[in-house]
């Protein structure tokens, strides 16, 4: 094993596995949690998109425009040193939380338009034939709208929360412990960059396999057994 | 036909090796390096005054950019700055993209194991700072459960408070002393740990106060790559010889123990 | 107030180095990245065997780890192989890393503009005789470009948002260069940040509004399946 030592030491990363472990739960945490409130608001942002009132849909779309065409960074320092000042109560609320608000906000903005995209993307003709051959409205919804929209929204949502778990990263500007903090602690402590850097890597390819794996599998149940036809 | 043929490849061989053997004496260190290059390129960190910073004219200066600039004088070569973020100082030096690394960077014995440093060219205390409406006064009265410390990801400061000041709760911030010091301001934290030059920061704010006392004095060196041995001797002799002509001193006082740089480049 | 516009003036010339950078350094890698990318989409969506797996493992590795690892392992390990032609300045590396990951997403929206042109045109210009290659040309490629243009601004405004992390190998692109002014302004970390954003938007902004200007165009914002 005398070669893999010279290139990275992983008696060294062994010794970090700890704070590896606790930027990881962090990582997943913000990730996860700000991926559903992400998707709520993003369908409720999408639904006020696509209303005709312009008074719903001005506001929204300056807040989509707003939120794409700015950076992230400043979105979260927004957050943390702005939002105490209008909402003095949220001054108490830990790093962590203040983070997963932003990125929400952040991400919800794209979801909104992937959802916009997948609503879309159903054709009121499908939905009159289940009409027509009887389906209750739950089961149209379960086989014929769901897995049609789901389909169509799924890439574009994964390629989002692909980004938005590599995103949460930026909370370690606010004092958030994440995975990538965690090898950079590492880098600056013992000056292994190697060992910081590939290590960092191979946990998020790793996040991004089982992420993958994930939606495969919904996808496929959700088509039934009708899943590869049509391609 | 084949043993001509092998012959030239034998001698092909012979001949690389001989030309490696060759450019190995003629890179026989890195300082040869430098003269021929006719450069002397440093390892920055824009991390603010008066260490590295870019001054009001847009100019890049501080007491390490100086000191590096008359190394190269003295050496006959060029200084030339590359600018990096603190994650990417070790690696670009390790890469081989700079000769060494001119910053406050303190010589723990980790980094020691990877890096050659220089002997200390001068000494930061640390201190700790809180807002001047709260109740401490020095920095041991910080040493209580429920109090909130921060200080920068990484940094040998968030390593006092986990080692001085083991009651407290430690926040670490990846965003730069003075968004650390925003932070303190805000009342989101009771206090933070940084070094003496964050009284630059610290002066601005009407808020905050520096505390009572010094948690640790660190030595701050120059740092080179692991096999760089004459040019690391080459910065213990030049520390050494500025020392002695009490021209070290004079920079430090104008840099680092003073505010006499700030009417120059603020 | 007056605070501000003396704050404002005194960094201005220092956000405005730091917006040419970005605008130059995103301009070449969008650039750079959609011909790569462009070609590796093609070529992912013929289906030739060895290949398409290649080319979505590289897509792939790319999407699922993180920027700021790329740009590491351009700018400090390639150089570590000894080959001369690795041997990057900070702006070159900054460059091929950029446009190799402006390629990744790039790709997958050209395999699945091209995805989804409609079987019966490859059909119908077979019958009509006409080979793989100018039937790709020919017919395939005008027809799905059309629909790679809108998701396409999307990626490029984040990859004009991505150049930030560049400042790592030593770029003073604009975010770069507002933190060097909170240094010298540290009780208004707020305000400067409101500045950069500012910035980013008035680059940003209009790039996204090309989004629904070609939308129109192609008319429909139509939904591409980028699997």
């Amino acid at each position: 094993m005398n070669w893999v030592l010279d290139f990275y030491n992983y008696r060294i990363v062994e010794q970090y596995l700890g704070r590896f472990a606790e930027g990881l739960e962090n990582t997943l945490i913000a990730a996860g949690v700000s991926l559903v409130a992400a998707v709520i608001l993003g369908t409720i942002l999408a639904l006020g998109r696509m209303s005709g009132r312009a008074i719903l849909w001005r506001p929204v779309a300056g807040y989509v425009a707003f939120v794409l065409a700015t950076p992230l960074l400043v979105q979260i320092y927004l957050i943390y040193y702005g939002l105490p000042i209008l909402v003095p109560a949220t001054g108490r609320w830990s790093e962590l939380t203040l983070g997963i608000m932003a990125l929400s906000l952040h991400n919800a903005a794209y979801m909104s338009e992937i959802i916009r995209g997948g609503i879309g993307s159903v054709s009121r003709g499908q939905i009159e034939g289940g009409k027509a051959v009887g389906m209750s409205y739950l089961q149209r919804l379960r086989y014929i709208v769901l897995p049609q929209a789901f389909a169509n929204t799924l890439p574009p949502l994964l390629g989002q929360t692909a980004v938005l778990i590599k995103d949460t990263s930026l909370l370690s500007i606010i004092a958030v412990f994440d995975f990538l903090s965690a090898g950079l602690l590492l880098n600056s402590e013992r000056v292994r960059p190697n060992e910081s850097f590939l290590t960092i890597a191979v946990g998020y390819l790793a996040i991004y396999a089982v992420m993958m794996s994930l939606s495969w599998a919904v996808k496929r149940w959700l088509a039934g057994p009708a899943w590869n036809v049509g391609r | 036909m084949r043993n001509v043929l092998a012959r030239a490849a034998t001698s092909l061989a012979v001949m690389a090796a001989a030309w490696f053997t060759v450019a190995t004496v003629a890179h026989a260190d890195e300082m040869d390096d430098i003269l021929k290059r006719g450069e002397l390129i440093v390892a920055v960190q824009t991390q603010g005054p008066p260490v590295s910073f870019v001054d009001k004219n847009g100019e890049r200066t501080g007491f390490a950019v100086e000191f590096s600039r008359e190394m190269a004088k003295d050496l006959g070569v060029k200084a030339v700055f590359q600018d990096y973020d603190w994650k990417g100082l070790i690696p670009a030096l390790l890469a081989g993209k700079v000769d060494m690394i001119a910053g406050d960077m303190t010589p723990t014995p980790q980094r020691a194991s990877q890096l050659l440093f220089s002997r200390p060219m001068f000494f930061n205390d640390t201190i700790a700072f809180a807002t001047k409406d709260s109740e401490f006064k020095s920095w041991e009265d910080l040493n209580k459960e429920g109090v909130t410390v921060a200080a920068l990801q990484g940094s040998t400061y968030a390593d006092a408070v986990t080692k001085y000041l083991p009651k407290a709760t430690l926040k670490v911030f990846a965003g730069g002393g003075p968004a650390v010091a925003q932070t303190l301001a805000m009342g989101r934290v009771n206090a933070m740990v940084g070094g003496q030059d964050y009284n630059t920061y610290v002066r601005q704010f009407d808020t905050l106060k520096p505390l009572d006392g010094v948690m640790t004095r660190e030595p701050l060196a120059f740092a080179t790559r692991p096999n760089a041995f004459h040019l690391k001797m080459w910065l213990d002799n030049y520390v050494e010889l500025k020392t002695a002509d009490n021209s070290l001193r004079d920079l430090l006082a104008y840099w680092w123990t003073s505010d006499a740089w700030e009417k120059d480049h603020k | 107030m007056q605070h501000y516009v003396d704050v404002t003036l005194s960094i201005l010339p220092f956000l405005w180095s730091g917006f040419i950078q970005t605008i130059w350094i995103s301009l070449v890698a969008i650039a750079a990245g959609s011909i790569l990318g462009f070609v590796i989409g093609v070529v992912r969506s013929q289906r030739v065997p060895v290949l398409h797996q290649l080319f979505g493992l590289y897509i792939h590795i790319l999407r699922g780890s993180p920027f700021l690892v790329q740009l590491y392992v351009f700018y400090f390990v390639l150089p570590n192989t000894g080959i001369e032609m690795l041997q990057w300045s900070s702006e070159m590396a900054a460059f091929v890393s950029l446009s190799v990951y402006t390629s990744s997403y790039v790709a997958e929206i050209i395999m699945g503009a091209i995805d989804t042109v409609p079987r019966g045109q490859w059909e119908a210009a077979t019958s009509l005789g006409l080979k793989r290659i100018p039937i790709l040309c020919l017919v395939v490629l005008p027809q799905a470009l059309k629909l790679a243009v809108p998701p396409m601004s999307g990626v490029y405004v984040n990859i004009i948002k991505n150049t930030a992390i560049l400042s790592v190998i030593g770029i003073s692109e604009l975010t770069r260069q507002g933190e060097i002014s909170i240094m010298r302004f540290p009780r208004d970390v707020l305000f400067v940040y409101g500045l950069i954003a500012l910035i980013y938007f008035i680059y940003c902004y209009p790039v996204l509004r090309f989004t629904r200007w070609a939308e129109r165009k192609v008319g429909g914002g139509r939904l591409i399946n980028l699997d």
